[in-house]
């Protein structure tokens, strides 16, 4: 069992409300190829789709699973999007749902919570969803280079972390993702929201399997120190939560949010495909992975760079 | 060489020299450094007396320091015009306070990271300019596209940069340009995933070994510089062989992701820019607007 300081931090509640999605009066936006398209995909309730689905092939930019959730303060935003924390507890505190429970899954335009469908049949845009935060200040007490952001106690336990001998962290991910595919959200601080890893380059993804990701995936980024902001530097890792799905714009993809962070290489990866937190944390069934499993090959097998 | 500048339109775009700004309290002033040390040091905006296009990125104790002047319009939907249309070598004029009729040139756009455009002026010039005064830009230069070289975008450049930038013919379809630096993909930083007709991509500069090893330590502001393995045609992302061409705009950063930015204006995919590296590639000098510019001690 890791040492952490779980029993010191405190537990508040923040709020939202089922937030609608919206649009532009011109809702064109121009893809990496230069065609036009109208994209939705981020807000509202997205009844079809979960964490633990493919992160790739819908069509849909910035796939936002779940139930999508907001504050109309701003004060009360940011404090929604800074503690709300990965594995979190949600609760429906309004309308036709009120008393369904949820886990917070995403942080991203909007903080994402993750419902049993049954539970949600009626949830309506508006209704208010209050989560239990807990974790900010988290740290593990034998790790002091690992900075942990937005990771809950509840996740940190169904990580399956280890310590090792030499006192690295041994940390079970689907993949690794080299830093020069780090994208959107290197302009901003690692304790909000999350960084995209670019998906322009069709071939690169075929060529190293990461368009068979699935929304809720932890993956390595290597060579990233997001300790404090996003960006290179040579040995540093970092953890990350895969949120939302694939976009077409240039510099975007599928989002990647920061869970742990090191500058130096005090973590290591050992692959497991099945660490995604729709199973870890007991969300779905493991079953639920053969209803749209990403192809064993990848789709973009083939594909020529432009 | 040939190009469509006969039919582009001239427009008149115009801001007012930009205070430096800081976040109201009760958020802190600091810059909180890649190692997590809160700095604090001046950042964008203002007239900035002492460091000018052709100094040094690198050597100065700022956040983002853009040369010069900054300016921005009041309203936002003005202020997106000004940022969109306004290219690199452009006419600006002083249209009020001591100093109207004074003129300058546009050296750079900071795009998303603070909406800025950045005006040179003459050292006497900078003396009796005032925050707030008016700066006209004759924008010119939007949609200017080189007849034989349909995969070629240029952006935010004028015709009179162009002319100056030395490209020559390599093949079909192909060109070389002339630059001081080669960036490698991997090395940029904040600017990825955000639109690019406004605004620059930053060269991160956390890891200092890394930035050595590309020798991009000497990058001066105006430097002309190339980015492989980058796609800037429609956004700012990733793409193996793509290959952008950019203008140094702003100075250094202590924050992860940050550094010297640069305002693209040339993006082509699939070997289309060749770079070539050569010295004095500076567009001080190639505008003329500094006699001698001293290299960096």
């Amino acid at each position: 069992m890791l040492k952490s300081n779980a029993e010191s931090l405190v537990e508040v509640a923040v709020y939202g409300e089922v937030w609608p999605p919206a649009a532009a009066r011109d809702p064109y936006k121009a893809t990496s190829e230069g065609v036009a398209a109208v994209t939705l995909g981020m807000a509202g309730i997205c009844f079809q789709n979960r964490v633990g689905d493919p992160a790739f092939g819908w069509e849909a930019d910035h796939l936002e699973p779940g139930v999508s959730i907001r504050n109309r303060d701003d004060g009360a935003e940011h404090a929604l999007h800074y503690l709300a924390c990965m594995g979190n507890d949600a609760v429906v505190t309004s309308g036709a749902c009120r008393g369904a429970r949820g886990t917070v899954t995403g942080e991203h335009a909007h903080v994402l919570v993750d419902f049993p469908p049954e539970s949600i049949e009626l949830l309506a845009i508006g209704d208010r969803i209050q989560v239990k935060a807990y974790g900010t200040g988290l740290a593990l007490l034998d790790h002091p280079d690992i900075q942990l952001h937005k990771c809950s106690p509840r996740l940190l336990d169904a990580l399956r972390l280890e310590s090792l001998p030499d006192g690295r962290l041994q940390v079970p991910v689907v993949a690794e993702i080299p830093s020069h595919l780090m994208g959107s959200g290197a302009e901003l601080m690692a304790d909000y929201v999350d960084q995209d890893f670019m998906t322009g380059d069709r071939a690169e993804m075929a060529r190293l399997g990461l368009d068979r990701l699935r929304l809720g995936d932890i993956v390595l980024v290597r060579d990233q120190d997001h300790t404090w902001g996003r960006g290179y530097f040579e040995g540093a890792v970092t953890i990350g939560l895969i949120i939302h799905g694939d976009s077409a714009w240039a510099g975007h993809g599928p989002g990647v949010l920061d869970l742990m962070s090191a500058r130096v290489p005090a973590i290591v990866a050992v692959p497991d495909a099945d660490a995604n937190i729709a199973w870890r944390l007991g969300l779905r069934d493991p079953a639920d992975k053969a209803i749209r499993a990403p192809g064993a090959v990848s789709s973009y097998a083939g594909i020529e760079t432009v | 060489m040939f190009d469509n500048r006969e039919q582009l339109v001239g427009v008149s775009v115009q801001g007012n020299i930009v205070s430096p700004e800081y976040p109201p309290l009760p958020a802190s002033p600091y810059v909180i450094g890649a190692d997590g040390r809160p700095q604090l040091l001046p950042s964008q905006g203002g007239i900035v007396y002492n460091v000018r296009v052709g100094d040094s990125a690198f050597e100065w104790l700022a956040d983002l320091v853009q040369p010069g002047v900054s300016i921005r319009a009041p309203t936002e939907p003005a202020n997106q015009a000004l940022n969109v249309l306004s290219c690199l070598g452009n006419e600006a004029i002083v249209l009020s306070g001591e100093a109207t009729g004074s003129r300058g040139t546009v050296i750079g756009k900071s795009g998303r990271f603070a909406e800025h455009v950045i005006v040179d002026f003459a050292p006497e010039t900078l003396e009796r300019l005032a925050i707030e005064d008016k700066v006209l830009v004759r924008a010119f230069g939007r949609s200017l596209a080189l007849t034989d070289y349909t995969d070629v975008q240029l952006k935010s450049i004028s015709p009179q940069l162009l002319d100056v930038l030395d490209i020559e013919p390599a093949g079909p379809g192909a060109l070389t340009v002339p630059v001081a630096a080669e960036v490698p993909a991997f090395l940029v930083g904040a600017g990825s995933g955000l639109m690019n007709e406004s605004g620059c991509i930053q060269i991160q500069t956390d890891h200092r070994s890394a930035l050595a090893e590309h020798g991009l330590e000497e990058l001066r502001l105006g430097d002309v510089v190339a980015v492989r393995d980058y796609d800037s045609r429609w956004g700012n992302g990733y793409l193996k062989d793509a290959v952008c061409v950019g203008v140094v705009v702003h100075g250094d950063s202590p924050r992860a992701g940050y550094g010297p930015g640069l305002t693209v204006i040339m993006a082509s995919t699939a070997n289309r820019i060749r770079p070539v590296l050569r010295s004095e590639r500076n567009i001080a000098d190639l505008l003329g607007l500094r006699t001698s510019v001293a290299a960096p001690a």
